[in-house]
């Protein structure tokens, strides 16, 4: 039996505009996402572009949309298993994980009182610790807590319980396995960061004071583990002489064999993050070529207008770091004026790019990909790839990519 | 208006460094990842991303004049990190290859060198002369295959004799003549290369060095050059990290002093052998009356030269055919060089084994052979990769002269 629904794997910022635009003209729309909440990458970021908004600004007004629009249906902590059938007619196999916590959660926080374990947070790229029991963030949409049950004890599980208030702890919820039955599969599977532990060469992720793009937003965000403070992690001191390592992995066949698009204007942002901190601070860029698309060279030039903000045309290939001081040590050749050096910087930021998340992992879908991961997409089989899924893009493109998405998986099942 | 400095490109030049190993080039963007992973390029105008930059541009005069393409030892780190494949260490190596083509006239040998297509031209020569002091010596010895007996002043044809390598290819004109005159002329063609070479470095903007003291003469940088790169390999050991730089050191340490030890050998023969006809000086004769016995410590230095010669191309082989193709080229002038060496050091070990065993049909070919592959190694040195030894050795004297390496 045809199908004009249509299942969006991922919620982030494209999957959830795909899912509003198909589900605005009148699709029924189901978006399956892995993580607890919906918001995706967009959701860890202080401020996006282009107008550098924090990110509840715009989700807010998505997660509005969904409330408001009874045919979006999503499914959080969830997972596609597979995908059979043809263009028209897909049967989707869907995963739910447990999260031990129903919705008469209020998000008063005693659950994660009563917990006990510590776990590392992945929301801030293992710069701090989080409970067991968690609100995922601080604008979760859904607004409720989790509890990872499976990593506690038996008493921290009944402690748990027993602390809310409202009865929300649900110790006997189960994995669950559903089908869905759809028209056209839009893959919105966003992007992960490149892992620096490759970067050899630049650390490896073993310097305290080397911080990767990812997690200069998380210590920008207000509600980030400093509370917004840029410090460096080794001793909680705002640094004074900042680098910023481009392409750090990216446009190196060794590593991302392509540009990720964002690094360079994610560094800039981040300038105007240290300068609206501190307008002393000391920041150098070193780039290969400075990629600022469009209207985004605007940007490019405020920021670089400032005395503070020094270009180098040049890539960081080696990072050491002082044993005293944790400083990290860069040593670059200055292409321009051929002179090459080493110098000492308080805090180190690589401007890591973007890999496909799927990267690496088996799809769950027949679908072609290219060979970094990305996927390609099948028209005519009506399974389309949407956002950071099919190439590395900013916020807005991904925005565009979402609704272009929306435009041709009705497209595919316009009519059946 | 200020000076504008108009870049003239050799677009030739490029598609010429393309074809002898920098097939790459084009594809680097300017990084200069490579300038910093070298561990042994210098803080000022590092190599050799400014190379790759000249090379896409064109920028001949200032390539064929680069002193840097001589500090480099071809570790190929640069080229292993290399974001984007474009082989930066290939390209040093192409540019000294260029050297060996180019640099000594007649060029035509420079052309022969470089491809084996030419290879039988090369060979063809010295195979052609020996070939016809065979032919002669067989039909004054009545035999191609010649066993020989020693009597008082020399050898004579005898059945049940010995084989005896100077017996069918005498010493004095078969081997000191013939490689006197190459060597000669070998030497004359250096010494216009390195004319040609200084000049050409002399052409180029200097290093300007802040605080040296009294500039160094050329003498005492060529004693420090030799002293440290040349003979315990300085440079050479700072350049990489891994295993495989470390088997390079090692390897080609022991090729170096395993030629060394021969040379030595050689020339005690020589000695030996001329000084041996000097009235009054007779007695050594014991150094230069080939062949020797095996308890005569000019023998025992052979055979351990030739061993070590052995053991040392072995590891340089291996470790060059266990290169990343994609990352590491080897052009033809690498596998001239090792290919020259291998025969040598068979032909000369399989040899003094052919001899003891007494077996003529083969020993005389085996030495044949091993007369041709001398002779493809001394007589085209100024062309071959070899030619390092001395291109090398005067750049490093001239780039701490002046001041482009410090002195130690």
């Amino acid at each position: 039996m045809s199908n004009s629904s249509i299942l969006v794997v991922g919620g982030g910022f494209s999957g959830i505009t795909t899912a509003l635009e198909a589900a605005e003209v009148g699709h029924e729309v189901f978006i399956v996402e892995k993580n607890p909440y919906l918001g995706g990458r967009v959701a860890q970021l202080n401020q996006y572009f282009p107008k550098l908004c924090p990110p509840s600004c715009g989700l807010e007004i998505q997660f509005q949309r969904i409330k408001n629009n009874p045919r979006v249906h999503f499914f959080t902590m969830a997972e596609v298993v597979s995908v059979s059938g043809s263009a028209g007619n897909y049967t989707a196999k869907v995963k739910i994980r447990p999260r031990y916590i129903d919705e008469k959660c209020t998000c008063c926080g005693e659950c994660a009182k009563a917990a006990s374990t510590s776990i590392v947070d992945d929301f801030n790229f293992g710069l701090a610790k989080r409970k067991a029991a968690y609100q995922p963030l601080l604008f979760a949409f859904p607004m409720r807590y989790v509890f990872e049950a499976d990593k506690c004890s038996e008493q921290e599980r009944k402690d748990v319980e027993a602390a809310c208030p409202y009865g929300a702890v649900n110790l006997e919820d189960k994995e669950r396995t559903f089908d869905l039955n759809v028209g056209s599969v839009v893959m919105a599977t966003g992007w992960k960061p490149y892992d620096v532990a490759n970067l050899e060469n630049l650390g490896g992720g073993n310097f305290a004071n080397v911080v990767t793009n990812m997690q200069m937003e998380r210590l920008a965000a207000p509600s980030g583990p400093t509370k917004g403070k840029i410090v460096r992690p080794s001793d909680k001191k705002a640094p004074k002489r900042i680098a910023f390592v481009q392409c750090a992995g990216s446009r190196d066949e060794n590593h991302l064999n392509y540009c990720s698009y964002i690094c360079c204007m994610a560094s800039l942002k981040h300038a105007a993050y240290i300068q609206e901190r501190d307008p002393e601070a000391q920041i150098y860029i070193y780039y290969i070529d400075l990629r600022t698309p469009g209207r985004y060279d605007n940007f490019m030039r405020k920021i670089t207008a400032s005395d503070q903000v020094h270009l180098v045309k040049g890539k960081v290939a080696e990072i050491t770091e002082d044993p005293g001081t944790r400083n990290p040590i860069v040593t670059v050749e200055n292409a321009v004026t051929g002179i090459k050096g080493k110098t000492e910087f308080d805090m180190v930021v690589l401007a890591t790019g973007m890999q496909p998340s799927i990267a690496g992992q088996g799809l769950p879908v027949h679908v072609p990909t290219d060979g970094d991961g990305f996927i390609i997409g099948d028209e005519a089989a009506g399974i389309i790839a949407a956002g950071c899924a099919k190439m590395p893009l900013d916020v807005m493109k991904s925005a565009q990519s979402g609704t272009g998405a929306a435009l041709k998986a009705i497209t595919s099942v316009a009519g059946r | 208006m200020s000076q504008v400095e108009r870049v003239k490109p050799d677009l030739q030049f490029v598609k010429e460094l393309q074809k002898v190993g920098g097939e790459s080039l084009k594809k680097c963007y300017q990084c200069a990842t490579c300038s910093v992973v070298c561990p042994i390029s210098p803080a000022d105008d590092p190599y050799p991303r400014k190379e790759m930059v000249w090379a896409q541009w064109g920028l001949k005069d200032r390539l064929v004049n680069d002193i840097d393409i001589w500090l480099c030892h071809n570790c190929g780190e640069c080229s292993d990190m290399c974001p984007r494949g474009a082989n930066p260490g290939d390209l040093l190596a192409a540019l000294r290859n260029m050297t060996y083509r180019k640099l000594v006239r007649p060029n035509v040998i420079g052309s022969w060198m470089s491809s084996i297509k030419y290879l039988p031209i090369l060979a063809g020569i010295p195979a052609l002369i020996y070939l016809l002091i065979w032919i002669a010596r067989a039909s004054v010895l009545g035999t191609a295959f010649p066993l020989f007996k020693a009597t008082e002043h020399g050898y004579e044809v005898a059945e049940g004799g010995k084989v005896i390598y100077g017996g069918l290819f005498p010493g004095d004109y078969c081997i000191d003549l013939i490689f006197g005159i190459v060597a000669i002329l070998v030497i004359l063609c250096f010494y216009a290369g390195i004319k040609k070479l200084i000049k050409g470095f002399d052409a180029m903007p200097k290093t300007f060095v802040v605080g040296q003291k009294a500039k160094p003469s050329f003498v005492e940088s060529l004693v420090e050059t030799i002293k440290y790169e040349v003979a315990q390999h300085t440079r050479f050991k700072q350049c990489g990290g891994d295993e495989s730089t470390t088997t390079r050191v090692k390897g080609h340490m022991l090729t170096f002093y395993a030629f060394i030890i021969l040379g030595i050998v050689t020339s005690a023969i020589a000695v030996g052998h001329w000084g041996g006809r000097i009235p009054g000086l007779d007695f050594l004769h014991a150094m230069g009356d080939t062949p020797l016995p095996l308890y005569n410590p000019i023998k025992i230095m052979a055979l351990v030269g030739g061993v070590l010669l052995l053991i040392g191309i072995y590891k340089l082989t291996k470790r060059r055919l266990n290169l990343d193709a994609q990352k590491h080229g080897s052009s033809y002038y690498d596998w001239y060089l090792l290919g020259v060496i291998w025969a040598i050091a068979v032909t000369g070990l399989l040899c003094v084994l052919l001899r003891w065993t007494n077996i003529a049909v083969l020993a005389y070919p085996c030495y044949y052979i091993h007369l041709i592959s001398v002779f493809l190694l001394i007589a085209y040195l100024p062309w071959s990769k070899l030619g390092h030894l001395v291109y090398r050795t005067m750049a490093l004297a001239y780039a701490r002269k002046i001041g482009r390496l410090p002195m130690n």
